[in-house]
C-alpha cells in the first residue's frame, strides 16, 4: 500500500478510535431501528433509558476513581446496601430519612476505601476487595439473607412516579441520572478541582509537586464512587418497592465494561464520565435489540466481552503505534546522525 | 463539530420516535396482532378444547402433565410470624402463598380458544433445570400452535425488569414469569397486569402480595416436596441424630422452604432429630465441600445427615466431602432429578431426592394459561405432583431430563 494511502487509513483508524463510544452508539441505535422489531418507539426508547440508569450512575463514579488512577470494586455491594437501607428503613423511618441515610452509608463506603488506599497505602484493588466483601457481609447481616420490600399504597405510588415519564423518554430516575453524570463531567472538565483530579490521576508526584494533595483528591474520588453507587441502589429500589441482597453483584463487570470502552485510562489521568454512562446505555440499546430480535443471553455475553477485547486490543495497538512513532520522531534522528558525524568527523582530525 | 452534528441527529432521530406515538396500548385495547378471525373465535375455542396433551412426555418417558397434586391449605393462624420457625404454620404465608388472596382488576378470559395465541415467558436464568423447563413448555405451545417467545435474563434482576417492560411493548396476549425474587415479583407482576396483560406466575414463588394480581402461579410444591424428603430422611436416620442444611439462593422460595420445610416437618414426625447448622453456599460444588468439610470437622459423630436444596452441584460438594473425610454414614437427601443426583442416588451416595420434572414445569405453566385463554377455570395455585425418588425406584426416571 503507498505510504500515503497507509497515513491516511492510519489517521482513519485513529480517528475511529477516539470517537469508538459515539460510533458504536450510533451504529447500534441505527442497527437495532433497522431490524429490532419495535426499537424504535417512545415505550421501548424509555425502556432503554430506565434500563440504563442504574449502572450508569455506578460507572459515573466509578469513573471518577479510575480518573484519580484507582479502583473501586466495592461499588456493587455499595449498591446493594444502598438499595437495602433506602428499602430495608423505610418502614420505621420513611423515605425522607431512610434514603439519606443510605447514601450517607455509600460515602461512608467510599471514604474508608479512601483511607485505606491513600493513608494504609493499600493497593486499590485489594482494599475495595475487601470493603466490597465486607459491606456484603453486613447486606446479609441486615436482612438475614432475605430481600426486603415496601407494599404500602404510598410505596406503590412513589415507584409508579420514579418509573413514569415526565418527560419524552425521561422518568424523574432517568432525569436523576442524567443530571448528576452531567454535573459530574462538568465539575470534572469546567473546574479546578476536576483538573486537578486528572492531574493527580496522571502522576500523584507530579501533582504533589505541583502543590496538591493527592490523598485528598483520591478520597473524594472513592466518596463520590459510594455516593452514585449508593442513590443508584437507592433509587433502583425505590422503584420496584423493594431490594435484593444480590441485586449489584452483576453490576461491576458491567461498570468497569463500560468505563474501559467509554476512554477512561486503566492507569488514570483520562477519562469521561459522559462516555461512560453513554457506554451503558449503548449496551442496554444493544441488549434491548437482541432480545427483540429473539437472541438469547448467551450471545449478549459474547457481544459484551467481544467489544471489550476489541477496545483493549485498539487501546494495545495504538499504545503500540505511539510508542513506535516516538522512537522515530525525524528531527531526534537527524540529531543523532548529526551527533554520529560529529563524532565520525572528529576521529577522522 | 462532527460530535455536535452527531448529538443533533440523535437526539433528532429520538424525538422523531417520541412524537410518532408508538405507545403501548392502553388496557382494553385490542392487541396489536393478528389473533384469530372474526367469527373463528368459536371454532378456534372448539378446536383448542379438543387438543389432546395426554399423549406428550417428558425426556425421562414420563408423562409430560401427570395429574395436579391436590393441597387444601388449614385455617391461617393471627399472626404466622409469632409462632417458632420449627412450626410448620409459621410459615402459613408462604407456602400457602395465592391461596385465598383476592385478586385485583385481573384481566377477564377472552374465552376464543388457546391455538395460536402469543406468550412471552421470562425465566430467571440460564440453567439445564431451565432449558428443560423451556423444552417442556414449547411441547405444549407446539400442540396449542402457540407462539411462545422464551427470554432469560441471566440472573439479573434490572435485566428482568427491563424485559418485563419490553413484553408490554410487544403486548403478547399473556406473560409467564419465573421471578427472580419473591419480595421483588409484587411490583413485576403489579406493573404487568397494569399494562392490561395477563400474567401467569411459576416455578418460584412470589410474596401473597404478587399474586392479586396474577391468574395463578403453577411449579412444584416446595413445602410438601420437602415434608416427604424429611419423612423419608428420618426414618433412615432412626428418627434422631444431628442434621445440617445446604440451603437455595437467598431471596427465592426454596431459600425457605427447601429448609424450614424438614425443619418444621421433623418437628413433629422425629424431634429427636436436631438441626446443627445451615449456610447457603450458592450453586458451586467447592464452596460446598468447603462448608461440608468444616461441619465434619466442627460436629464430627455428632453430624449424622445433610440436606441440600440441589442435588447437582450441592451433592457432589457434599459426597466429596463425606468422601474424602472417611464418613460414607452420613446421610444425604437432596432436591432433584437431574442426572447427577439420580446417579448419585443409585451408587448410594444419595439416599433419596425430590421428583420435580422441570420438563411438568414448564408445561403446566402454559397448561394454565391455555385454560385461561380456553375459558377454563383456573385454580389461584396449581402443584406439580409430590414424589421422593430412592433407590428402589430411581430406574424408572431415567434418562434424565437434565
Amino acid at each position: 500500500m503507498p505510504e500515503g494511502k497507509r497515513q491516511r487509513l492510519w489517521q482513519a483508524l485513529r480517528w475511529a478510535g477516539g470517537q469508538r463510544i459515539y460510533l458504536l452508539f450510533g451504529l447500534t441505535l441505527v442497527a437495532m431501528s433497522l431490524w429490532a422489531p419495535k426499537f424504535l418507539n417512545a415505550y421501548n426508547l424509555t425502556v432503554i433509558a430506565k434500563s440504563m440508569s442504574l449502572n450508569a450512575l455506578v460507572a459515573a463514579g466509578f469513573t471518577v476513581v479510575m480518573i484519580a488512577g484507582e479502583l473501586d470494586l466495592s461499588v456493587s455491594s455499595t449498591l446493594t446496601l444502598g438499595a437495602m437501607l433506602a428499602v430495608g428503613l423505610r418502614p420505621g423511618c420513611g423515605w425522607w430519612l431512610s434514603v439519606p441515610i443510605a447514601l450517607a452509608s455509600g460515602v461512608l463506603v467510599g471514604l474508608v476505601n479512601g483511607w485505606l488506599v491513600t493513608k494504609a497505602r493499600i493497593h486499590s484493588f485489594i482494599a475495595t476487595l475487601g470493603t466490597m466483601t465486607i459491606v456484603q457481609g453486613i447486606i446479609y447481616l441486615y436482612s438475614h439473607g432475605s430481600s426486603v420490600s415496601v407494599t404500602g399504597a404510598d410505596d406503590f405510588a412513589l415507584a409508579d412516579f420514579l418509573e413514569t415519564p415526565v418527560a419524552p423518554l425521561l422518568t424523574p430516575r432517568v432525569l436523576v441520572t442524567v443530571a448528576l453524570v452531567a454535573a459530574i463531567q462538568g465539575v470534572l472538565s469546567w473546574t479546578r478541582a476536576g483538573r486537578n483530579l486528572y492531574l493527580v490521576g496522571g502522576s500523584k508526584e507530579t501533582a504533589w509537586l505541583a502543590g496538591l494533595s493527592p490523598g485528598l483528591y483520591v478520597s473524594g474520588a472513592f466518596a463520590v464512587s459510594g455516593f452514585t453507587a449508593a442513590l443508584a441502589g437507592a433509587l433502583f429500589g425505590m422503584g420496584i418497592s423493594s431490594a435484593t441482597t444480590d441485586l449489584g453483584v452483576s453490576s461491576l463487570m458491567d461498570v468497569i465494561t463500560a468505563a474501559i470502552i467509554g476512554g477512561t485510562a486503566m492507569s488514570g489521568g483520562r477519562g469521561n464520565v459522559l462516555c461512560s454512562a453513554l457506554a451503558v446505555l449503548t449496551f442496554a440499546a444493544m441488549f434491548n435489540g437482541f432480545n427483540r430480535l429473539g437472541f438469547g443471553s448467551e450471545l449478549r455475553i459474547f457481544v459484551a466481552g467481544l467489544v471489550l477485547a476489541l477496545v483493549v486490543l485498539h487501546e494495545a495497538w495504538s499504545r503500540w503505534r505511539h510508542e513506535r512513532q516516538r522512537g522515530r520522531r525525524a528531527y531526534l534522528m537527524a540529531e543523532l546522525e548529526a551527533a554520529r558525524q560529529a563524532v565520525a568527523g572528529g576521529q577522522t582530525r | 463539530m462532527r460530535r455536535t452534528g452527531f448529538l443533533v441527529l440523535v437526539v433528532s432521530g429520538m424525538v422523531y420516535a417520541c412524537l410518532s406515538g408508538c405507545r403501548p396500548k392502553p388496557r382494553g385495547e385490542a392487541p396489536a396482532q393478528p389473533g384469530p378471525e372474526p367469527g373463528d373465535g368459536q371454532t378456534n375455542l372448539a378446536k383448542s378444547l379438543a387438543v389432546d396433551l395426554s399423549g406428550l412426555k417428558s425426556g425421562d418417558g414420563q408423562p409430560l402433565l401427570l395429574p395436579l397434586e391436590t393441597k387444601v391449605p388449614p385455617a391461617r393462624p393471627a399472626a404466622p410470624s409469632d409462632l417458632p420457625e420449627a412450626d410448620p404454620l409459621h410459615w402459613y404465608d408462604m407456602e400457602y402463598a395465592g391461596w385465598s388472596v383476592a385478586k385485583v382488576d385481573l384481566p377477564q378470559s377472552p374465552r376464543d380458544g388457546a391455538i395460536g395465541k402469543r406468550v412471552v415467558t421470562i425465566i430467571n436464568g440460564d440453567h439445564p433445570y431451565l432449558t428443560a423447563y423451556s423444552a417442556g413448555m414449547r411441547k405444549v405451545a407446539d400442540a396449542y400452535r402457540m407462539d411462545l417467545r422464551v427470554l432469560s435474563p441471566n440472573w439479573k434482576l434490572d435485566v428482568q425488569n427491563q424485559m418485563l417492560e419490553e413484553a408490554i411493548n410487544d403486548r403478547p396476549d399473556l406473560v409467564i414469569l419465573i421471578p427472580l425474587d419473591a419480595k421483588v415479583a409484587v411490583q413485576q407482576v403489579r406493573k404487568v397486569s397494569q399494562a392490561g396483560v395477563p400474567i401467569i406466575l411459576s416455578n418460584m414463588h412470589p410474596e401473597n402480595e404478587a399474586m392479586r394480581y396474577a391468574i395463578c402461579w403453577t411449579g412444584p410444591d416446595d413445602w410438601g416436596q420437602f415434608r416427604l424428603l424429611a419423612r423419608a430422611w428420618a426414618d433412615k436416620l432412626g428418627k434422631q441424630g444431628g442434621v445440617c442444611y445446604i440451603r437455595h439462593a437467598p431471596g427465592g422460595s426454596p431459600y425457605f422452604a427447601r429448609t424450614y420445610g424438614p425443619i418444621s416437618e421433623l418437628s413433629g414426625y422425629a424431634p429427636g432429630i436436631r438441626a446443627l447448622d445451615m449456610q447457603a453456599p450458592g450453586f458451586e460444588a467447592a464452596k460446598t465441600q468447603q462448608v461440608v468439610a468444616d461441619w465434619l470437622t466442627r460436629f464430627g459423630q455428632e453430624l449424622t445427615g445433610i440436606c441440600a436444596a440441589d442435588d447437582s452441584a450441592q451433592a457432589i460438594g457434599i459426597t466429596e466431602a463425606c468422601r474424602k473425610a472417611g464418613r460414607a454414614d452420613i446421610v444425604v437427601v437432596a432436591a432433584g432429578n437431574s442426572k447427577v443426583g439420580m446417579d448419585a442416588v443409585k451408587a448410594g451416595q444419595l439416599l433419596a431426592i425430590t421428583y420435580q420434572s422441570a420438563e411438568a414445569d414448564g408445561a403446566v405453566a402454559l397448561k394454565a394459561a391455555a385454560d385461561w385463554f380456553n375459558g377454563v377455570a383456573v385454580e389461584p395455585v396449581r402443584y406439580l405432583p409430590k414424589h421422593v425418588i430412592t433407590a428402589a425406584d430411581v430406574d424408572h426416571y431415567l434418562p434424565a431430563q437434565w
